[in-house]
């Protein structure tokens, strides 16, 4: 009698899962406006609490110094206290921040004019000098994002509200640079008489002031009277909790404990689908996945560069694209994807070349055979795409066993050690604004941060020069499809797919606004303009 | 054949369980039924019937060979780390039980440590020493079981040790070696067979909560508690990514233990149990 009623269940389910299958999500928020996903009701009262979640809290690796923050997740929460001169819109265009306008009277030569009536939560006038010296302070400091900043030779401060910059040589993604939390204006008179600690403590012009913070736990910030936008922010508190599961974020989003969430499953939309009152939209961002192959792994099994093309010819970017990212993310090179001017990933020298020839590298090199071992982070969607990685390659022969890590351990493993010991890494960069930003990164001596793991290759740093300096133009695009092939060649980190953002929220608590694209991983961007409809 | 008739039909029903999902596996791998386990070879998340019997993951991975591959790998890992803990639980059981003294009371002190620490919470802390992976799961499961298994050897050699045979052999000027292999290690076969498929099931049972925690087998490799936590995420929309699986984990710990009792049944009736 028991076997028949488990053959029941078994049919049930199948029934069950038929009814239930390929479901269409009709929950995607819908913004007649273009370049946004949703645009906060204005007509909405302001005030309330704003409950959200987030994946990490990366505030103790580097601490609160904006200037030294180096991930996205950093700077998408700092970005509520601290603001910079110019910001990006929809469609990654630079707009007005707290300078109101510029002029670029030559390809040298930029003159901020800053915005009036600005303070900072203590209530003091941010000044031309709060600007000279916050350029001064990052181009003197440890930060990395001084190598994005670019030739920068001389700031001045023409008067309390104007500041000249100048730039030893033409330098395309300036104010793209800019537009990041790390180049955000600091209150350097503070700073100077030490009266903050700018490590421990965060001090901006933002819309709001941080009230409690419990690491990996839990952030408090509140609504700042004085803020320059009139009427912003309309939230007076947010609450930001972290949450590492993404069961987790998606329970508290269908039960409303949070009124937005960030989300790592690709299949969010569908997972959401039917939940009254809940949206997930989709981000389409310039953030790229990539693969790095450590030129010091033990035993040299990635030194001889046919073997890092056998692995980058080898790579199939719309297998990982559609099975990893249920069709979310695009094939890219290292000019992210959707980007203007960023090269066609079809044109790269290893998208050209077969896996015969791949199979032909490995011989040549002595590499047949090869196994290694990939370290990967342990959230979504990062397993899913290590795992297309590991088929990809095992049609060249190649063995790939793959290590799941939490992010912290993972960070460990592949920037703990000069010269690294890992053998390969999966990890992801914000794209930003500007198609050759980006390609900074592949410069080890500029970018720091990989010379554990990767060697400088000249001809490389040639075409990441010419990319970065090239104005806007056919020219540009020349010399962007040459960075791209040059990355290609040297597949020491191999650009693979773009990374899209999924957003939740509660579309009957919460009219939030969302741009569309985003370069620098910052979902809050609009954070200001949010509109509690319950609360 | 004896054995057989003599068992309960509950008994029976255990064994042949345990039997068909070790011939379904064994089969299902070595020819290959339903293809590569790790091969994308359909859409994202088809639902079961026509070409995918079982449907396919969020990978297009089709689920019914990387079922095949997750009891494989569940039972393969079970079975060996409880053969360790035999081994070890064994040794240890009977030093403490038949020399006692010093020796025992470190013994017994050393496995009540272990059995203070939460299951899931010690087998976290493995995982988090060794790292990831089938080493982490193996000796997360061995750590777990060894305390109980160890536990009830001693009892049993304490209770063996003094029977008047085993006195005989002492006065006879038996050395331990052969103490041990004529006198102890036969009287206690039948515990220690029967706390194995106990600790078989417990086995199974970490190995699907350390694999569901993301601590177990690493991707692509499947194993049951790693299909169940890949399928929770879509109970709702792709609910045979879990059922399935889930399934098929509560009719191999079912089994097992009622497998177990009626071993026990068998190896030692009431009698004689509670000379021990």
């Amino acid at each position: 009698m028991r076997i028949p009623r488990i053959l029941c269940a078994v049919a049930a389910t199948a029934v069950l899962s038929s009814c239930s299958a390929a479901p269409v999500s009709d929950n995607a928020p819908t913004s007649e406006v273009p370049g946004y996903l949703a645009v906060a009701d204005e007509a909405v009262t302001s005030g309330g609490t704003l409950d959200l979640q987030m994946t990490v809290d990366n505030g103790a690796a580097t601490g609160l110094d904006p200037q030294l923050a180096d991930v996205a997740t950093s700077w998408q929460l700092m970005s509520l206290v601290y603001e910079t001169l110019v910001t990006v819109g929809p469609d990654f265009s630079i707009e007005p921040g707290l300078a109101e306008s510029w002029d670029n009277p030559s390809p040298t030569e930029y003159v901020f004019h800053l915005r009036k009536g600005v303070t900072f939560s203590n209530g003091r006038a941010m000044t031309a000098d709060d600007v000279v010296g916050s350029f001064e302070r990052l181009l003197a400091g440890q930060g990395v994002w001084k190598t994005q900043i670019g030739p920068v030779e001389k700031v001045s401060k023409v008067d309390d509200r104007t500041v000249s910059v100048t730039l030893s040589s033409p330098y395309q993604p300036f104010l793209a640079s800019l537009a990041n939390v790390p180049a955000a204006v600091l209150p350097i008179k503070e700073i100077e008489d030490g009266s903050v600690d700018i490590t421990r403590e965060m001090l901006g012009t933002g819309p709001f002031v941080v009230k409690s913070h419990r690491q990996d736990v839990s952030w408090q910030f509140t609504r700042r009277d004085g803020y320059w936008a009139q009427g912003k922010p309309s939230a007076d508190t947010v609450n930001i909790a972290i949450a590492g599961q993404e069961q987790a974020r998606m329970a508290a989003l269908q039960n409303g404990s949070a009124d937005l969430v960030m989300l790592g499953n690709v299949d969010a939309p569908e997972l959401l689908n039917g939940v009254r009152g809940t949206a997930v939209g989709t981000q389409a961002t310039t953030d790229f996945y990539y693969l790095m192959l450590n030129s010091n792994a033990p035993g040299g099994k990635f030194d001889d560069p046919r073997v890092r093309q056998a692995i980058n010819i080898a790579m199939d970017r719309r297998a990982i694209a559609d099975s990893a990212l249920g069709g979310l993310g695009k094939p890219t090179g290292v000019t992210p994807a959707g980007l203007p001017g960023s090269c066609d990933p079809a044109q790269v020298p290893s998208a050209k070349a077969g896996l015969d020839r791949a199979r032909q590298l490995l011989r040549e090199a002595g590499a047949e055979n090869l196994t290694f071992e990939l370290a990967a982070y342990s959230t979504a969607p990062a397993p899913a795409v290590a795992q297309v990685i590991q088929q990809n390659l095992q049609r060249i022969g190649i063995t790939v066993n793959i290590e799941q890590l939490d992010e912290g351990s993972w960070s460990g493993k592949v920037y703990g050690e000069v010269p690294a010991t890992f053998d390969a890494a999966l990890s992801w960069f914000a794209g930003y604004a500007d198609a050759a930003m980006v390609g900074k990164w592949w410069n080890p001596e500029q970018a720091g941060f990989n010379v554990g793991f990767m060697e400088p290759n000249a001809e490389l740093n040639t075409a990441i020069d010419k990319a970065i300096a090239t104005p806007a133009g056919p020219e540009r695009d020349t010399a962007l499809q040459q960075l791209c092939d040059a990355v290609d060649t040297d597949a020491q980190m191999i650009p693979l797919v773009t990374r899209p953002a999924l957003i939740g929220y509660r579309s009957d608590a919460l009219s939030p606004t969302l741009y569309a694209t985003e370069g620098y991983g910052n979902v809050l961007r609009g954070i200001a303009d949010f509109r509690l409809l319950t609360k | 054949m004896t054995g057989w008739r003599k068992a309960d039909w509950l008994t029976r029903s255990g064994l042949v369980c345990l039997a068909v999902l070790v011939l379904v596996t064994v089969v299902g791998t070595v020819f290959g039924i339903g293809g590569d386990p790790d091969a994308m070879v359909g859409p994202r998340l088809a639902p079961p019937g026509g070409e995918f019997l079982l449907g396919t993951d969020e990978l297009g991975r089709s689920m019914l060979p990387r079922l095949f591959e997750g009891i494989g790998t569940t039972l393969l890992l079970s079975t060996v780390a409880v053969l360790v803990t035999a081994v070890l639980a064994t040794l240890l059981g009977v030093a403490a039980g038949y020399y006692g003294g010093w020796l025992g009371e470190v013994v017994l002190r050393l496995v009540e440590v272990l059995y203070s620490f939460p299951t899931i919470v010690l087998a976290i802390l493995v995982a988090a020493v060794v790292g990831p992976g089938q080493t982490a799961t193996m000796c997360s499961i061995v750590l777990i079981t060894i305390p109980l298994m160890t536990r009830v050897v001693r009892a049993a050699a304490v209770t063996v040790s003094e029977r008047d045979y085993v006195t005989s052999a002492v006065i006879s000027g038996a050395g331990w070696p052969r103490i041990l292999v004529r006198h102890l290690l036969p009287n206690l076969s039948g515990t220690i067979a029967v706390q194995g498929t106990y600790a078989l099931s417990v086995g199974i049972l970490v190995e699907g909560g350390l694999s569901f925690l993301g601590f177990g087998v690493q991707p692509p490799q499947s194993s049951l508690g790693a299909l169940i936590q890949q399928g929770s995420t879509y109970l709702l929309t792709a609910p045979w990514l879990v059922i399935v699986p889930g399934i098929v984990l509560i009719v191999a710990v079912l089994a097992i233990n009622v497998f177990g009792d009626g071993l026990r049944d068998g190896l030692e009736p009431r009698e004689a149990r509670s000379l021990v």
